[in-house]
């Protein structure tokens, strides 16, 4: 670590006594505001000089134990690094892999992973507008975001069978094809979730007390956002008019996808960005389904293989899988998935040897681009600025330390 | 000298509501929910019904196991593992329900419907070894929870979506997983 | 016949004697105030859970909807271990949220329940009562101090800020009233408000808004609960505490905050008039301190946390200026209280 160069401070590094100036804090790793990670906080008087992030507390080495398993096994696996935006975190591994096995997934599949994916995209914004309200202890905007989170859990769980832990996108298509009462429980989800938005206006972000807590704190210019790498709301929040949804993977190219893009790049519009994509998602949500195209939900080359005795299944919108599934082999070669998760641009990177099981996989999260901005953000403002800050990144310990 | 001037930038075309409005805004909307019933779920006194097609504890019926061991071979947590029977001459399938992370790949890839699965979450042990089962332990397992599904120890609530309300738990009638496939 | 009075002549005690023990520790003090907190403390809970979509505190007494939880909490926290810190400064450690406690009782002496109900009437009560509870932040400032700890030291820092912040405005607001009633003591402010039948939140609704705004900050109640910041620093100059004693010093707030309630009532809202029943006017000024109280702890479920500067900066460049508006209005107003 390079010599610390501290205003007001010699570097704690040289042993001197003349650093007292300047207080170390420790937020974290048990604090009740600090989630699976510490801040060191280095603090002139109120004002914060410096923080540095301590991450890896929940580590645990998803990269090298992807090295050791099928490629179908895999998928549960990184699902557990973000399992609140588990088909979000999974899809661009499914669709990277899928390019070096040179499988196509019918579109009813892609249009179903949209529908999966903008619904997770919506509970995960809760989440970070929950967990933002607690910070600035607003227990009610957390306690809601939490109850509104709930029906988005539901309509996952008709649709996949499972309330987090998805396993939807599978090599080749999805698990489940789209059940009768999707539509009428989504259509009344829309209607619910677009009236509390209304009320979380009125409770939380007209309310002068958050305003003035989360108006001009963390400033990123759209130049800074760029170089710091930051991803998702994070960026957009700042002006800048990047999505990874832009590239069209899945079905977001058929769906006339824009994205939400804000302008002052403080913590109200982070939090406000994340708003108005919930909205957003609605909408999209509400186009995938009108769209929804008739077919299969799996391609061709994995259901011609399975057994006659469960093909019934597949008629009763169940997938089946072919006993090769679990020894696919891909072509060798390198291949890059990108996905926007709730948070940011997640990106794989896989290299295979034409093996069962990758050569290499690496993994690049959202919150691993995002934790730069605590100690980029935070430089200058009070310590009571700082969960007020870390609110509006969304930052996910579990998803940046993989 | 430190830098105490944080560039507070004002929010340029931000609307600012009226602040005495926004206060008696946010303190009427809170009131107005105070004669809102909750949503919760009240959960040892009911339990939730979970919707057709949930994946809960897998079941397992001896009877149709042909023994591939796909099962597993795709479980992403090793939760099920192959044991030799005595008097069996193939492998079956036992089961760590403990592992278990209930994704139900092993369901998807059995070739003869072996393998279903349960609308049964919760379950509790007393200790981690009865947590793991050989096959003929799942066998017997499997019927109790079909049993349970089927009558209950505590009255269900089922989970339904109002546009006004958000999730509204109402009574439910036991379904079955359709287990027996 | 007044009980307080058979009871000194079965004592065999003078009356004064016998009132002066009674009023801080029955009625309206310690054991009224006990009742009050386990009361105000589970509707607060009960109230944001409504608000929240929750249930809140439910499985301690079914029937009463979870009304003694505070109850089981209490005899928890009486029976776990007090832990000091290596570090503590061990007696003031102990000792301070006791004297603290202590001292923030002693207002009830000062503060009158009802018609009759005081321990000492003094032409000063209102003054005395203040200077009794203004003691309690020093206090709290060596809890922070003994307690030997980063976020202890903080909290105890925004303590003496929130202290020297909310009571200037306080004690302007409350002079702002004594001047407009022509008097500093409660029983002469109630008796004014009784006879021109103008309670003083009409009179001079400025003052009587600072007074609430300001007992909001120093009882540290959202949206001012700076002092106990959780997300930042943890619990404040409480963090270390255990067992009873942090149990005391929770309690503490409630006991400031039913003592500033109990004054709002008696200097805006008219105290026990139009009754003069020793009883009735009591019950009176009970239920009227008891609903503010309500709504001072509803608001945890409408705001969240104002930042530290935004905090000093609204008080002293906008409430408090305002105070002295509230000190114009009482001199325009005086009129109508003074005597003829």
């Amino acid at each position: 670590m390079a010599l610390v160069q501290l205003p007001g401070m010699v570097g704690r590094e040289l042993g001197s006594s003349e650093g007292l100036r300047v207080v170390e804090l420790n937020i974290g790793a048990q604090h009740p505001a600090s989630g699976h990670m510490r801040l060191i906080v280095y603090l002139d008087g109120d004002v914060i000089v410096r923080v540095d992030p301590d991450i890896g507390y929940v580590h645990r080495t998803v990269e090298k134990l992807a090295e050791g398993r099928e490629y179908v096994r895999i998928i549960s696996l990184v699902e557990r690094m973000t399992i609140i935006d588990a088909c979000n975190v999974t899809l661009p591994y499914v669709e990277a892999v899928e390019r070096l096995l040179g499988v196509e997934p019918p579109p009813r599949a892609r249009y179903l992973r949209t529908i999966l994916c903008e619904v997770n995209r919506i509970a995960s914004h809760l989440y970070g507008l929950g967990i933002g309200g607690i910070f600035l202890n607003h227990s009610t905007m957390y306690m809601w975001a939490f109850g509104d989170r709930e029906v988005f859990i539901h309509l996952a769980s008709l649709l996949t069978g499972s309330r987090l832990t998805h396993t939807y996108p599978v090599f080749g298509g999805v698990r489940r094809d789209l059940p009768q009462v999707f539509r009428e429980e989504f259509e009344k989800a829309k209607r619910y979730m677009l009236r509390r938005l209304r009320e979380y206006d009125k409770v939380f972000f007209n309310n002068p007390v958050i305003r003035g807590r989360l108006e001009g704190v963390g400033v990123m210019t759209a130049k800074q956002a760029v170089a710091l790498g930051a991803t998702g709301p994070n960026l957009r929040a700042s002006g800048v008019r990047y999505d990874a949804r832009m590239t069209g993977y899945a079905a977001y190219g058929e769906l006339d996808f824009e994205p939400v893009v804000g302008s002052e790049g403080d913590a109200l519009e982070r939090v406000w960005v994340r708003l108005r994509e919930i909205e957003a998602s609605l909408e999209l949500i509400d186009r995938a389904l009108r769209g929804l195209p008739e077919g299969p939900f799996m391609a061709e080359k994995f259901t011609k293989t399975v057994p006659p005795a469960v093909r019934h299944w597949l008629g009763k919108g169940r997938l089946k899988l072919p006993g090769s599934y679990v020894r696919l082999k891909t072509r060798p070669g390198e291949v890059l998935g990108r996905g926007e998760m709730g948070r940011g641009e997640i990106t794989y990177y896989l290299v295979s040897d034409g093996g069962m099981k990758p050569y290499r996989l690496r993994i690049v999260t959202p919150s691993a681009r995002n934790v730069v901005l605590f100690d980029a953000l935070a430089r200058g403002h009070t310590l009571m600025d700082l969960p007020a800050i870390y609110g509006s990144i969304d930052y996910f310990p579990p998803e940046a330390d993989r | 000298m430190l830098e105490r001037s944080v560039d507070r930038r004002r929010g340029g075309h931000r609307s600012r509501p009226n602040v005495v409005k926004a206060h008696l805004d946010a303190i009427a909307t809170a009131a107005k929910r105070l004669l809102e019933p909750p949503i919760t779920l009240p959960y040892p006194d009911y339990m939730e019904a979970r919707p057709p097609g949930y994946r809960g504890v897998i079941l397992f019926h001896y009877e149709k196991c042909i023994g591939c061991s796909l099962c597993a071979q795709i479980c992403p947590a090793r939760a099920i593992k192959m044991y030799r029977v005595p008097g069996d001459k193939r492998l079956r399938p036992g089961y760590n329900v403990g592992r278990c992370i209930f994704c139900g790949l092993c369901v998807d890839i059995c070739p003869v419907d072996a393998l279903s699965e349960s609308l049964v979450h919760d379950k509790v042990y007393e200790d981690v070894p009865s947590m793991d089962m050989d096959p003929v332990d799942w066998a017997l397992w499997s019927r109790r929870v079909m049993d349970e599904e089927r009558s209950p120890e505590k009255p269900l609530l089922r989970a339904r979506l109002d546009p006004e309300r958000g999730i509204v738990y109402e009574e439910a009638q036991p379904a079955s997983s359709g287990g027996e496939g | 016949m007044d009980p307080l009075a058979w009871l000194a002549s079965a004592l065999g005690l003078p009356r004064w004697a016998l009132r002066a023990v009674a009023a801080p520790l029955v009625y309206p003090g310690l054991l009224t105030f006990m009742a009050v907190a386990l009361f105000v403390i589970w509707a607060e809970r009960k109230m944001a859970a409504r608000v929240q979509m929750r249930v809140g505190p439910l499985y301690v007494s079914r029937r009463l909807g979870g009304a003694l939880q505070l109850l089981a909490d209490g005899i928890r926290f009486a029976f776990q271990e007090i832990i000091v810190p290596v570090g503590a400064e061990k007696w003031s450690f102990i000792l301070s949220p006791i004297l603290a406690f202590t001292v923030a009782s002693l207002a009830f002496t000062m503060v009158p329940g009802g018609p009759g109900v005081y321990g000492f009437r003094s032409s000063l009560s209102l003054i005395a009562a203040y200077a009794i509870l203004s003691l309690v932040p020093i206090l709290v400032i060596i809890m922070g101090w003994a307690s030997n700890n980063k976020f202890t030291y903080i909290g105890a820092g925004r303590e003496a800020l929130v202290a020297v912040t909310g009571e200037a405005t306080l004690l302007a607001s409350m002079l702002a009233a004594a001047m407009m009633y022509g008097s500093m003591d409660f029983v002469s402010i109630v008796e004014e408000q009784a006879r021109s039948h103008v309670p003083g939140i009409v009179a001079n609704p400025v003052a009587a808004l600072l007074f609430f705004i300001a007992a909001l900050l120093v009882t540290d109640r959202v949206p001012f609960d700076l002092v106990m910041g959780e997300q930042e620093i943890v619990q404040g100059p409480y963090t270390e505490y255990t067992g009873i004693l942090y149990a005391l010093v929770m309690a503490l707030d409630y006991l400031k905050l039913y003592v500033l309630m109990l004054m709002f009532t008696h200097l805006f809202l008219a105290g026990w008039a139009p009754f003069s029943d020793p009883l009735l006017g009591s019950v009176w000024v009970f239920a009227k301190t008891l609903a503010l109280m309500l709504f001072a702890v509803f608001l945890r479920s409408v705001y969240g946390r104002m930042r530290l500067d935004q905090v000093a900066s609204m008080f002293w460049s906008r409430l408090f200026p305002l105070a002295l508006t509230a000190f114009a209005l009482s001199a325009l107003i005086h009129p109508v209280y003074a005597q003829p």
